[in-house]
């Protein structure tokens, strides 16, 4: 890495206009295209002192910041555009939480990399609606709090309650949603409202490790632990209030059902795998990176195509494992208001993938090429008339799901053209953490954490209370800081806002 | 469209024909007359030529109406838009070799979709019918006004809007459907950007967006059908509470 002074790093950095920063090449080694990343006046203070905190003499180790670790995305082989940065970019393995980057299918030297997907692949949220209003769920949210608690299992080393072998697992990773159509989890409308209808065709369940599966078989239908939630939100703002009704949601004060999860330990060991695979590629196909963590390997080569089998069958793990989930919420609710999910109209919004890499087509100075977009801790965010948006959303673009942290509020947002063009199609994905996990269990209380969503009037459920203060408020940007900056930087449109009533997590 | 239309004509205020007022109308429809169309000799024009007085000119309209063949048409906008067409007709109709070389791809293509249309037409009636006979014209032509069908000069593909709107409508599956209930979208205000400094562009574009819309979710529809068919037969959703497990 090339150490710098601060105001030498700055003369790399330029402010485009209010949102918006290029980073030029030279700022990493090996540039080959250059970075973008988009903040406002808050956050850019975030991004520019994590910068000067790295820049201080005698600071070694550590995160590399988030800056940085755009550049050193520009640096790898085949980046198409520009490396991006959303607004709740945060230092991750190899690429930034919140980067996203595009590398050319038809360049036999472009790479992929498992740090550009993430360890939690295809890690997502799905928002369900009911026809209850906050007056309806007010009285009973400790119930369903519990209910939901109860229903689905969740913490460290949970096990899930939908009964699967070991065939059933092999199935379900081919199939994804299908399996769960199938077997009568989930209802044919939810696959519709699904990010590729909740089933990547290119999955190979050969390609994954028996240890991976070993570690994913109890887990399907459980919600894990760290940042993963189910939430019970009402709206609180409509913004546009077309598109909100095209997603079934017409009033204020509306009850919702957010799910936050992911592939849990199967697709953590996939990644592991997986770059263990790759140190060895890189070696033999002499590929370099700027960074140890940034471990890749060319998309045509045996590694390549074995990562992105197996990748699929852990993203089909997810969707399996979501769609679960609503099963057992929509069970939960049924139990609790002494009716049918049909009758409480609990249909699927959306499902969003914020952890994944796909093959799309996107123009390219004017030219339309095939590109593997690698989406990290970032959400698909697809214009209206969309050929890969449902039906139903051709006039509003695609629905995001950006789940705020816990106790603040989330929000859904709409697909614009103006994102499609400058940032493929893609959009923030969450608040983005603020602190690191160490320095918010040294610096907060979770007495004091839990005390105040009781004073906020949010029912809360957890399998491990001390490690609360990792997700509380204080260790995350403000969402809304977040989502207001994709907003006026044009790359997607506010439609909803929720704020949480009732909480379940790990 | 009209506006258009009324330029391509030669009109000296296109832009400004409001509809709204019946004394423009009157009077865009006595330059149509005087100009383009002249089917009465200059005498016969007096009772036309009477914009002050809107009550002989109404009088005389009406005949005009009769004389010029026009059908039966309710609304102004639909009466001028047909004068506008016919006007244009006869004009080509002077001199068609003075237009000959003007073929654009689109009019190509327009070519094809009634070669299309009537394909699809003869394997209905099996060739057991001939599509251009006389009376089969009339038939269709008949059952369009009697539906109020716009005109249009290729009478298959007014048989197929025919053969819609029978379906959507009339037929006794049509009546069954549920009233379509929830807010209406207004089409015109999605965050869908078509031609915004284009109107004559953007309209027609919607148009045919959401009837492409319309289909996609007729397949959509029938795909989520045939999932719970067979949902029907393979499905038997399990949970056993022993299973479960809260992590730390």
């Amino acid at each position: 890495m090339v150490v710098r002074p601060y105001v030498e790093e700055l003369k790399y950095l330029e402010k485009i206009n209010d949102h918006c920063w290029r980073i030029k090449k030279g700022f990493q080694p090996n540039m080959n295209v250059e970075g973008v990343f988009y903040v406002n006046s808050r956050l850019e203070q975030l991004m520019l002192e994590e910068l000067k905190n790295s820049c201080r003499p005698g600071a070694v180790g550590g995160f590399l910041p988030g800056v940085k670790q755009i550049a050193n995305v520009a640096a790898l082989p085949g980046i198409v555009g520009r490396s991006i940065g959303l607004p709740d970019i945060h230092s991750g393995y190899g690429f930034a939480i919140g980067n996203m980057a595009a590398f050319d299918m038809d360049d036999p030297l472009s790479v992929v990399s498992p740090g550009g997907v993430g360890f939690d692949i295809n890690c997502g949220v799905r928002l369900l609606r009911t026809n209850l209003f906050e007056k309806d769920v007010q009285p009973l949210k400790e119930q369903l709090a519990q209910s939901l608690f109860d229903h689905i299992p969740v913490g460290v080393g949970s096990k899930g309650i939908i009964p699967m072998n070991a065939r059933d697992l092999e199935e379900a990773l081919e199939m994804g949603m299908d399996w769960s159509l199938r077997e009568g989890y989930v209802w044919a409308e939810d696959k519709e409202h699904c990010e590729e209808y909740g089933r990547m065709l290119n999955a190979d369940p050969a390609k994954v490790s028996m240890r991976a599966k070993k570690r994913g078989l109890p887990q399907l239908g459980t919600l894990g632990a760290g940042n993963h939630y189910a939430e019970i939100q009402v709206v609180d703002e409509i913004y546009d209030k077309w598109s909100a009704s095209k997603m079934g949601i017409e009033e204020k004060g509306q009850v919702v059902v957010m799910i936050h999860s992911g592939s849990r330990g199967f697709g953590h060991q996939v990644a592991t795998d997986a770059l263990v695979e790759m140190e060895k590629a890189m070696k033999r196909d002499k590929i370099e990176t700027n960074d140890r963590q940034l471990a890749c390997a060319r998309i045509n080569s045996p590694e390549g195509q074995d990562y992105l089998k197996a990748m699929a069958a852990a993203a089909n793990f997810a969707w399996v494992n979501r769609s679960s989930m609503t099963f057992l919420t929509r069970q939960a609710f049924a139990k609790m208001f002494k009716t049918t999910p049909d009758d409480l109209d609990m249909h699927v919004i959306y499902d969003v993938s914020h952890n994944i890499a796909k093959v799309e087509n996107h123009m390219v100075d004017g030219k339309e090429r095939k590109l593997l977009v690698h989406r990290k801790g970032s959400t698909r965010a697809f214009p209206p008339h969309h050929p890969l948006i449902p039906v139903d959303y051709q006039l509003t673009g695609q629905p995001v799901l950006v789940g705020g942290t816990m106790g603040t509020c989330s929000y859904v947002l709409t697909g614009t053209e103006r994102g499609m063009q400058e940032t493929f199609g893609s959009t923030c994905h969450g608040a983005g953490r603020a602190l690191s996990r160490a320095k918010s269990r040294r610096n907060l209380d979770y007495k004091d954490v839990l005390d105040k969503l009781d004073q906020l009037g949010i029912a809360i459920r957890v399998a491990s209370p001390k490690l609360v203060m990792e997700e509380a408020p204080e260790s995350y940007k403000d969402v809304t800081d977040v989502v207001d900056t994709c907003h006026a930087a044009g790359i997607s449109k506010k439609c909803i806002k929720m704020r949480p009533i009732a909480v379940i997590k790990g | 469209m009209l506006k258009l239309k009324l330029e391509a004509l030669g009109h000296p205020t296109p832009s400004e024909v409001a509809l709204s007022n019946r004394k423009e109308f009157a009077s865009t429809v006595l330059w149509l007359e005087d100009q383009k169309i002249r089917l009465y000799t200059i005498e016969d024009r007096e009772k036309l030529r009477n914009l002050d007085n809107m009550l002989v000119w109404e009088e005389g309209y009406k005949k005009y109406c009769a004389d010029v063949n026009m059908p039966p048409y309710e609304s102004q906008l639909e009466q001028l838009t047909w004068l506008v067409g016919h006007a244009i007709r006869l004009e080509y109709l002077d001199d068609p070799a003075q237009y000959e070389t003007i073929n654009s791809q689109p009019a190509g293509q327009t070519k094809s979709n009634g070669a299309l249309s009537q394909q699809k037409v003869q394997t209905i009636f099996n060739g057991s019918i001939n599509v251009h006979d006389k009376e089969f014209i009339s038939g269709v032509r008949a059952l369009a006004s009697k539906l109020k069908v716009p005109y249009h000069p290729n009478h298959l593909l007014q048989l197929e809007a025919v053969a819609r709107i029978v379906h959507e409508r009339v037929a006794p599956t049509a009546s069954h459907k549920t009233a379509v209930t929830g807010t209406p979208f207004p089409f015109d205000k999605g965050n869908d950007v078509v031609s915004a400094n284009d109107p004559a562009l953007d309209y027609p574009m919607r148009i045919l967006r959401l009837l492409q819309i319309q289909s996609l979710r007729q397949l959509q529809t029938q795909i989520n059908e045939t999932i719970v068919a067979v949902q029907n037969l393979t499905a038997n959703p399990k949970t056993d509470t022993k299973l479960g497990k809260v992590g730390r």
